[in-house]
């Protein structure tokens, strides 16, 4: 019997995707969700591990004729760019950190947003870097396989990947938010200045969220190209990245890593499933679908912030010992 | 009884003033116009400078840092009272900016000129800015900074692509006559609308901002309910109503700010969103919450991106870095000043210190936590015991 692999294979592009937003919800769940700490610099997080990985591990790109060529060449093993990808970016956000960590929730969403935004626009206009707007292309796949339903194995083995690291990254983030040092998190995310009063370095715990938050987006980035063998600087990365992880978090449930990756597997099936309506829709809506697409999420943001901040899955309620 | 004849004495003027007459100054005021006075021989300074060093045509970046300084010191004005008074980084804004532009244009299409079509976009943006809070963020008071930019990302979400929707996203353009730069000087030209037009209505909204401000009953409520919400409710002070005279001002202020920033380009649905930024960091480089310190870090912003613009392109040359797209990076100049901004002086060039304030503030708090935590430790040790 035949099977439709067409259909397989998009399924499979719309796990693989979702495990990817699930990544980066994660990462802001722990910023935002336990520490209160309110990064709107989500996309320039996920651009800089993106880079960093394609370039690691990509095979010399000479320029040629329509393609400015881009730094890179290394061919580092695969997991090897996961690594750097989440180093890189951790370090990143350190240096981030360091000046503005201090400040007002507001003043840090600024901070991060223009961090975004300069980031984005360095990759879109730094050519001998990024190849510019073209991207960078022929990024190793995980697995490579040959013969009939090639695509759909490859489609399936990064799905089975992103299975596992969502699998290992819940494991482990449980622990650690349930650990003293967890509880350390959410003192802060209640009351700052009582935590330091009873005795705890916060900016120094803020510092470690905000850095261990960017190096889980950097591994998104890894795994969006481990997804997407190419990148595109001006739409991959748009500050509506940042706004869709948001809207993520808080309909999962702002403290619930369960969750984040709900909101991750539903947000983007919206957008998942607009996608695939734009075949269906009569020819004068089709061209709008996607803006009306955001209009929702932008009406959802609005309506869960105002009537359900606790989003679907409440976080639990602990009562004082 | 007789009652005693009201004693002939000063003017209303001077009695306001405290009995030193109309054209008295302050100490502070004094103060500051020095400052400002040498700023601008400073700044007239630097460009003569750099007009000797190399030709009077790099004063055509002066020029086009003035033109955006206006654009984003209008739409700064407007996100700074929302700042103050409500407390929260208005992320709409940009997109707000962006509405006005295209009812101006829809306005405009359906023919009447285009002065008319930014009066109506004025009036029809205030009733914007009184709708936006009365439907979203009046519900959000009081639960800190964070939800209402939320929602006010959800909020421009809606505006940008309702724009996308409707007038699709080819690039608009208004109807005006491209006129040709004025030559002043070989190789110096100021263009009518860009260079004349745009700075002449952003001098005349600062003008009529500070006279709201300073001279009108709302305008001083208005800063009364920025200063202290709750001090200002106790005087009997309206602030519901304050705060959406403030929306509405701070809407149709926008709304100009879209059409200056319309005639410069196009019109796109994301051109607010890329002001945005400019916007944000004028607001924080001058002091939140204070429209002269918006004024003064709109033209802070405005006047270093395109300032730094022949640094660019000299670093684009081949034989300095040979950086491709030089000129693009021009935008990173507002966030470093940002940044600097923020960890040197995160109150802004023009705010004052809180520094004193926060440190009794903040031993209070800890004071606080501390009884609290041993009151509550004390009811559950009595409760166990009962």
């Amino acid at each position: 019997m035949a099977i439709d692999t067409g259909i397989l294979i998009n399924v499979g592009f719309y796990v693989s995707f979702s495990i990817v937003f699930a990544i980066l919800a994660l990462g802001f769940n722990l910023q935002w969700g336990y520490t209160g700490i309110f990064n709107a610099g989500i996309a320039g997080f996920f651009l800089i591990g993106a880079y960093t990985a394609a370039i690691a591990i990509t095979p010399p790109t000479p320029p040629s004729p329509g393609y400015p060529g881009h730094l890179g060449g290394y061919q580092l093993p695969i997991a090897a760019g996961a690594i750097l990808a989440m180093l890189v970016s951790g370090l990143t956000a350190i240096a981030i950190a360091l000046p503005t960590l201090r400040l007002r929730a507001d003043y840090l969403a600024i901070a991060t947003l223009a961090f975004a935004e300069v980031v984005r626009t360095v990759a879109i206009n730094l050519e001998p870097v990024t190849a510019g707007t073209i991207g960078i292309i022929g990024i190793p796949r995980l697995f490579t396989f040959s013969g009939t339903n090639s695509a759909l194995f490859t489609t399936g083995t990064v799905v089975g990947v992103g299975a596992v690291i969502i699998l290992v990254l819940f494991v482990v983030l449980h622990f650690i938010v349930e650990s003293p040092w967890g509880r350390v998190l959410r003192a802060v995310r209640e009351d700052e200045e009582a935590t330091m009063a009873v005795g705890k370095n916060t900016f120094w715990f803020k510092l470690q969220v905000f850095a261990i938050g960017g190096a889980l987006m950097g591994l998104a980035g890894w795994f969006f190209v481990m997804a997407l063998p190419y990148l595109e600087p001006a739409g991959d990365f748009a500050p509506a990245v940042t706004f869709s992880i948001w809207v993520m978090v808080i309909v999962g449930g702002a403290g619930n890593l369960k969750g984040s990756i709900a909101g991750a597997f539903l947000v983007y099936g919206l957008e998942w499933s607009s996608v695939q309506l734009k075949d269906l829709a009569p020819d004068a809506l089709s061209p709008s679908i996607p803006y009306i697409r955001l209009m929702i999420v932008g009406a959802l943001l609005i309506v869960l912030i105002i009537y359900r901040p606790e989003g679907i899955l409440r976080e639990k309620k602990r009562v004082l010992r | 009884m007789a009652i005693p004849p009201e004693p002939e004495s000063l003017s209303a003027w001077t009695v306001a003033r405290g009995g030193r007459g109309l054209f008295h100054l302050t100490r502070r005021t004094r103060r500051q116009l020095l400052r400002g006075g040498v700023a601008c021989l400073a700044f007239v300074g630097l460009n003569a400078l750099l007009a000797a060093r190399f030709g009077v045509s790099i004063l055509n970046y002066t020029i086009a840092g003035l033109s955006v300084s206006s654009i984003v010191i209008v739409s700064a004005i407007g996100l700074t009272l929302i700042y103050g008074i409500r407390g929260f980084a208005n992320f709409a804004h940009g997109d707000i900016i962006a509405l006005g532009a295209y009812v101006a244009l829809f306005v405009n299409l359906n023919g009447l000129s285009l002065i008319w079509g930014t009066i109506a976009a004025f009036a029809v943006l205030a009733l914007f800015g009184i709708l936006f809070e009365l439907v979203i963020f009046s519900r959000l008071e009081g639960r800190g900074p964070v939800p209402p930019i939320v929602a006010s990302v959800g909020l421009g979400l809606i505006i940008q692509n309702g724009i996308r929707t409707l007038a699709t996203t080819r690039p608009w353009l208004y109807p005006v006559p491209a006129y040709s730069d004025i030559p002043i000087a070989p190789g110096l030209g100021v263009n009518p609308i860009r260079h004349i037009l745009t700075p002449a209505i952003g001098l005349l909204f600062v003008v009529s901002a500070h006279i709201l401000l300073t001279y009108t009953n709302l305008g001083k409520a208005m800063r009364a309910t920025a200063d202290n919400l709750e001090l200002a409710k106790a005087t009997g002070i309206d602030t519901k109503r304050v705060t959406y005279a403030t929306w509405a001002i701070s809407c149709s202020f926008a709304s100009t700010a879209g059409v200056l920033l319309g005639l410069t380009s196009f019109l796109r649905p994301e051109m607010g969103l890329n002001i945005l930024l400019l916007i944000f960091a004028a607001v924080i480089v001058g002091g939140v919450g204070s429209p002269w310190g918006a004024v003064l870090g709109g033209l802070v912003i405005g006047l270093s991106q395109e300032m730094s613009a022949p640094l660019f392109i000299w670093l684009g040359q081949p034989d300095v870095i040979g950086l491709v797209n030089a000129s693009a990076y021009k935008v990173a100049i507002p966030f470093i000043i940002l940044i600097v901004v923020l960890i040197l002086r995160p109150w802004g060039i023009a705010g004052r210190p809180p520094a004193f304030v926060s440190r009794v503030y903040f031993v209070e708090r800890i004071t606080q936590a501390i009884l609290s935590r041993t009151a509550k430790a004390e009811q559950a040790d009595g409760d166990d015991g009962g």
